[in-house]
């Protein structure tokens, strides 16, 4: 089981105007059973990386495993299908992408199209509603009268009642609350510990990426710039001046405090360091 | 779908970019007119000739305005079939299956094959080289005269450069909801038929809804600026005839002019 990039290119509208070269020799291991954020600037290539991950966008030069799945550029694949059922790409803003005519119909339709019988369907989407925090009252209702972070969630129930093995979801907290964004991201923290899926998520919040993600991916022009532990990319300052992001709040914090020669290394949440400062203050 | 480029502005720096709108929608005119003219096989040629060096003066790849032509492929193999059992002029070429088939048939449909390429290929040169705000400023000029007789010439112009505008974008939108579904493992190139129906439906609805959303933000947006259509509103861009542009309409009339005595000799 693993996921791996070698060396892969991809240009889009080759031989027009508007050629465009989106991803460079991107080589690149996703570590399974874990949750990797894929940061970068806008445009840099995370969109068009996911979208390699279901066969959605075939390389246009390189190979591309996923599990037992190979694809080779301009080899004709077969079998997406297969490949679609294991690898549920959430897109960004998947609300667009409900159509029917009551939520229970629209998160069985995925499942159905896996070849999932009726019946079971439902039963798969009842259990998937239930998993993104909507109550089965929701079920006979239309997709559309819902609000926009509930739209959200039962797109998402959709891509999850396919019951894939790895989840990929671009921007999934893009427009949402903070509350419902932090729901959003434990959801997915909990669909990997509890669930054993491997998620990958294209974000723009560093507090969600220490927060609830173990690897993470940086992108820069199309390359892959890093790809290391959560931890190690905090810690190393040089590359976030590099990138110019700003680091989260508690790193930033306990950067700030060493710099006052209190030593908290060893404490990871905003508890611990408080102990520590009123420990010290004393 | 990548391919589909009809109505897409391709910013290249031509002799035929830099014409006047008004002048180009003219001289397309014109050429559609020359189109329909019956002049025959040298009629054609020359407008054939003619279009096509329009489309190389344009720096527009040949082969993708030919590639536009694709789609209508099944629709020339009907309309094949509908002229051989209907037309029965001219010399017999040769019998299949006891079924005559006349020259005239096969004649006929190759003038329709030939004018569809030859109006895809103008069209498309339009649209190509002009940028959508410029075609609505062209459109808008050459209303005007209708205005004496309550032609909104204005509200026209800007309901044609609206639709061109979101041409793209509605393409976009489709291939995004495509990819969304097919991720939903809609499968539209193989499957049951049954399942296809269901998948062009999971692509439909999404498509109309964000359509009729679209629609509503640009009226709001349109309005909070405080658009209001039958004002008298004064232009930052100017648009100026130049001789050329004087000098590519006469050779339109002419071009029709030509094609009208090829077709009364012949």
């Amino acid at each position: 089981m693993s996921i791996e990039f070698k060396k892969i290119d991809y240009t889009y509208s080759v031989n027009t105007p508007f050629q465009f070269v989106a991803l460079k020799q991107i080589d690149l291991n996703i570590e399974m059973n874990k949750v990797t954020a894929i940061i970068g600037a806008t445009g840099s290539g995370k969109s068009t990386l996911v979208q390699h991950l279901n066969g959605l966008i075939l390389p246009t030069s390189g190979q591309l495993i996923v599990n037992d799945f190979v694809i080779n550029a301009n080899v004709k694949v077969r079998n997406l299908k297969s490949l679609r059922k294991n690898v549920g790409l959430v897109f960004q803003f998947p609300e667009y992408q409900l159509f029917e005519e009551s939520i229970i119909k629209d998160i069985a339709f995925g499942p159905k199209n896996f070849g999932v019988p009726e019946d079971e369907a439902n039963k798969i989407a009842k259990a998937s509603l239930k998993l993104v925090g909507l109550d089965e009252s929701y079920l006979e209702k239309s997709p559309l009268d819902l609000s926009g972070g509930q739209k959200r969630r039962v797109a998402i129930a959709g891509i999850l009642a396919m019951e894939p093995d790895v989840l990929v979801l671009d921007e999934p907290t893009a427009g949402l609350d903070p509350q419902g964004a932090k729901q959003m991201m434990e959801l997915f923290k909990k669909l990997n510990t509890v669930h054993n899926k491997t998620v990958l998520l294209v974000t723009h919040d560093m507090e969600h990426v220490y927060n609830y993600c173990d690897n993470v991916v940086v992108m820069k022009k199309g390359e892959v710039f890093l790809n290391s532990s959560v931890n190690t990319f905090f810690e190393n300052t040089t590359y976030l001046d590099e990138l110019n992001i700003l680091a989260p709040n508690i790193i930033r914090l306990k950067n700030m405090l060493k710099n006052h020669n209190i030593d908290v290394s060893g404490c990871d949440d905003i508890h611990s360091i408080c102990d520590k400062i009123v420990k010290e203050l004393k | 779908m990548a391919s589909f480029t009809l109505g897409k502005y391709l910013p290249y720096n031509s002799l035929i970019h830099k014409m006047d709108p008004r002048a180009k929608i003219i001289v397309m005119m014109l050429l559609l007119c020359a189109i329909f003219i019956p002049a025959g096989f040298i009629g054609y040629g020359i407008l054939v000739v003619i279009v096509t060096s329009i489309v190389l003066v344009s720096k527009l790849n040949l082969k993708f305005v030919v590639n536009s032509m694709k789609p209508m492929m099944f629709m020339l193999v009907f309309l094949l079939i509908i002229n051989i059992l209907v037309i029965k002029t001219g010399p017999i070429l040769f019998s299949l299956f006891s079924l005559d088939i006349y020259l005239d048939a096969i004649m006929q449909t190759f003038y329709i094959a030939i004018r569809l390429l030859l109006m895809i290929m103008i069209t498309t040169c339009l649209t190509a080289t002009t940028k959508p705000l410029e075609l609505t400023l062209g459109i808008e000029d050459l209303l005007k005269p209708l205005k004496v007789v309550k032609v909104p010439a204005h509200e026209i112009a800007m309901m044609i450069s609206i639709a061109l505008r979101f041409i793209p974008t509605l393409i976009e939108e489709t291939e995004r909801i495509m990819k969304a579904q097919a991720s939903r493992g809609v499968d539209l190139q193989e499957g049951k038929i049954k399942e296809k129906i269901g998948g062009i439906l999971s692509l439909i609805v999404p498509l109309f809804v964000s359509s009729f959303q679209r629609a509503e933000e640009l009226a709001f947006a349109m309005e909070a600026r405080g658009y209001s259509p039958g004002e008298i509103r004064t232009r930052y861009k100017q648009l100026h005839m130049k001789y050329g542009d004087y000098l590519a309409i006469v050779f339109g009339v002419l071009l029709n002019i030509v094609m009208l005595t090829l077709s009364m000799v012949f």
